[in-house]
């Protein structure tokens, strides 16, 4: 049986009449990436503090590595990695010195922690960067640096708060890239995010949180079955009438369809030829589109299905 | 990790300009304007003994201070110019600025009375304040003396001994004060006390930005840090050695300054000037960990908090006007012995004015005993810390 690094049991926050984690029990396994998906202020952040020691939390109880965490565990420490949500580096210090004060936190030999510092700064590609201060770097170095910082000490148990905030596509590639290394590496990731695309291209499993609840989790395509819907067909079209719009809701197999000026989505709870039948209903009433595709849901979709709302609201 | 922690502080503090300005580069500055101000007051008006007058009634006759207030006004280097008079005259005197202020006696109490706050009343008030509190001891002391005596049952007790003791112990020790030559009691060099004092305490900001960095409630790196095994103990003592070692360096250049290019007179004290500085530093530096530790909020409200309790101990400690000083020490006297400024500015007062060093001793032993104290305190707060939010 896979290992168990974290075990969360009914862990319960308050801030006075607010429940910003509300009996939350989840377990991570050994060197596998877990997501922890939900809109901003779902209380992801709140989790990873409360598993950190960080936060003070009223109730439930956290394991790491088996051992009860609290905030002098040392040991336990040793082995973790985190990167904040928000930039923590000194603006006085340069790439390499940043790097090397954090690692040093946890490694105290030079020569192991020169070799380390290299490693990190590989992985991060801040080869060309290692004398810049931060405020010469870009957003996207700038994040590559916090990770590198979070990273360099080779810890077996990573939490990432939302890395990719406010990160070009290209920045964003790599970080995500550097992540599944350090899992190949051998490391356990929590990864926490509101970008669903992230999640689907990096996490084994997902767990997904509103309002301080877990309200589904499992692997993308077992949480993507919860959407109740097995295609979307999208058609960029200007113009559409709200009759043509019931009409197209009367289609056999659609579940709903919505129009906002400009795009026209179609959900089919089942049906193999649904794109099929949509062109040729714009062919037959003379609608001109510019184009049309078809998707699986997204988690969005399992979202909006389980809340009401879209995740990103 | 306490010298990866030391070197890394050390090279946090002095790349940060701001900081580097405020508590290295402006006392130096201050230095300079004290100097281009007041030495051409220094050449011009070299210090006379203050004129004072002393209402010469039957309560000054009677009073234990008039032996002391003789003493104090007779041979070359006298501190008192006294004009014996009545109470209007004493007053008009005041109010044409003839003299600095007048004392006035009720039974055992006597009464300064000043117009406004300068150096010389400063100097008045902390003297007379001085041999009150000396009288009031060895009043204390000679009634336990008596008290004893009767106790062990011996009833022809020598009274007018007693007082004859006392008086001599005003004469002899208490009001024994030193050297107070012109070179050495002048206004500028009063100015500069003060501001060795403040450069002092401006230490604490080191140690502030530095603990801050620490802390998860104030700044990200403080996150990053709080879950690193790295024990807080050792932190905290890497932090204020990196902070020690940039304020000693701050204060070996104001002094430097002070002495090699603006040519200011320590005179046989400076051994003590600068012992005393030192400590003075050490408690900068522990109060701004324990500001920093114990207020819970961001940094520019700790950095709030650190400077309104600096002004708040310089103001009690009467360092804008010993009134103050004054009033505290009658009334809450407590409040000037927690009072690092206060333990600051005495020290240096007491290498003024006394030539035994029982009093600067005991203000060095305060000044360490508050350092350990801001130092537990912090290092309780730092352990085990979880936060309620962040």
């Amino acid at each position: 049986m896979t290992k168990k690094i974290i075990e969360v049991t009914d862990l319960t926050k308050e801030y006075k009449q607010l429940k910003a984690v509300d009996q939350l029990s989840f377990d991570v396994y050994d060197k596998e990436i877990l997501g922890l998906l939900g809109p901003n202020g779902s209380g992801k952040s709140t989790t990873i503090n409360c598993i950190l020691s960080l936060l003070k939390y009223s109730s439930g109880s956290i394991k790491i590595f088996g051992e009860e965490m609290k905030p002098d565990s040392y040991e336990i420490k040793r082995k973790l990695g985190v990167i904040f949500q928000d930039v923590a580096v000194f603006q006085e210090l340069t790439v390499y010195d940043n790097i090397d004060y954090f690692c040093g936190l946890y490694i105290s030999e030079k020569k192991q922690r020169r070799e380390y510092i290299k490693d990190a700064i590989e992985l991060t590609g801040l080869e060309d960067y290692q004398k810049f201060y931060p405020r010469q770097l870009s957003g996207g170095l700038l994040r590559r640096l916090n990770i590198a910082c979070g990273i360099a000490h080779k810890p077996k148990l990573i939490f990432l708060d939302e890395p990719t905030v406010a990160v070009d596509p290209q920045s964003r590639n790599n970080i995500l890239e550097g992540i599944r290394k350090l899992r190949d590496g051998g490391a356990t990731i929590v990864y926490t995010t509101h970008y669903m695309e992230e999640v689907e291209q990096l996490c084994d499993r997902i767990i997904i949180i509103d309002k301080g609840k877990i309200i589904a989790s499992g692997t993308s395509d077992s949480l993507k079955e919860l959407a109740k819907i097995e295609e979307k067909i999208t058609v960029e079209i200007k113009g559409l009438s709200d009759e043509i719009l019931k009409r197209i809701e009367t289609f056999p197999n659609a579940a709903a369809a919505e129009y906002d000026g400009e795009r026209l989505t179609v959900s089919y709870r089942s049906g193999s030829a649904n794109i099929g039948d949509i062109i040729d209903f714009m062919r037959d009433n003379n609608l001109r589109y510019t184009k049309i595709y078809s998707e699986r849901p997204t988690l969005n979709d399992v979202f909006l299905e389980l809340t009401g709302k879209e995740l990103r609201d | 990790m306490f010298v990866h922690n030391f070197k890394y502080s050390l090279a946090l503090l002095l790349k940060n300009r701001q900081l580097v300005f405020w508590t290295i580069a402006f006392p130096l500055i201050m230095a300079v304007l004290f100097n281009m101000a007041f030495s051409n007051i220094e050449n011009e008006e070299a210090f006379d003994a203050i004129h004072i007058a002393v209402v010469d009634d039957k309560d000054f006759h009677s009073s234990i201070f008039k032996t002391a207030l003789e003493e104090l006004s007779s041979g070359d280097d006298k501190i008192f110019e006294i004009e014996y008079t009545d109470k209007t005259k004493a007053q008009e005197l005041l109010e044409n600025n003839e003299i600095t202020g007048y004392l006035s006696f009720s039974g055992d109490d006597v009464k300064v009375t000043i117009n406004s706050n300068g150096t010389s009343e400063t100097i008045l008030c902390y003297i007379i304040d001085e041999i009150k509190s000396d009288i009031a001891v060895i009043t204390e002391i000679g009634t336990e003396a008596v008290k004893n005596e009767i106790m062990a049952g011996n009833t022809d007790i020598d009274y007018e001994k007693y007082y004859k003791d006392a008086s001599e112990l005003v004469t002899n020790s208490e009001v024994n004060l030193k050297d107070t030559s012109n070179h050495h009691l002048s206004y500028v060099m009063i100015e500069y006390y003060s501001l060795i004092a403040m450069t002092c305490l401006y230490s604490g900001l080191f140690s502030m930005t530095l603990v801050n960095y620490k802390l998860a409630n104030v700044s990200a790196v403080g996150k990053r840090t709080a879950v690193s095994p790295a024990k807080k103990g050792g932190m905290l003592f890497g932090s204020l050695a990196a902070g020690f070692v940039v304020q000693l360096a701050g204060l070996l250049l104001l002094f430097l300054l002070m002495i090699f290019v603006i040519g200011a007179d320590f005179g046989t004290n400076l051994a003590m000037i600068l012992t005393l500085s030192v400590f003075g530093s050490l408690a900068g530096l522990t109060m701004g960990i324990a500001v920093a530790v114990l207020i819970k909020a961001g940094e520019n409200a700790k950095l709030t908090a650190l400077i309104g309790i600096t002004m708040a101990g310089s103001f009690l400690s009467g360092m804008m006007g010993i009134t103050m000083k004054n009033v505290i020490d009658k009334n809450v006297p407590i409040l000037n012995k927690i009072n690092p400024v206060a333990m600051i500015t005495d020290g240096f007062y007491a290498l003024y004015y006394y030539d035994t060093p029982e009093r600067f001793y005991i203000d060095l032993i305060s000044l360490a005993v508050f350092s350990a104290v801001m130092l537990i305190i912090s290092w309780g707060g730092l352990r085990r810390q979880r936060y309620d939010s962040l």
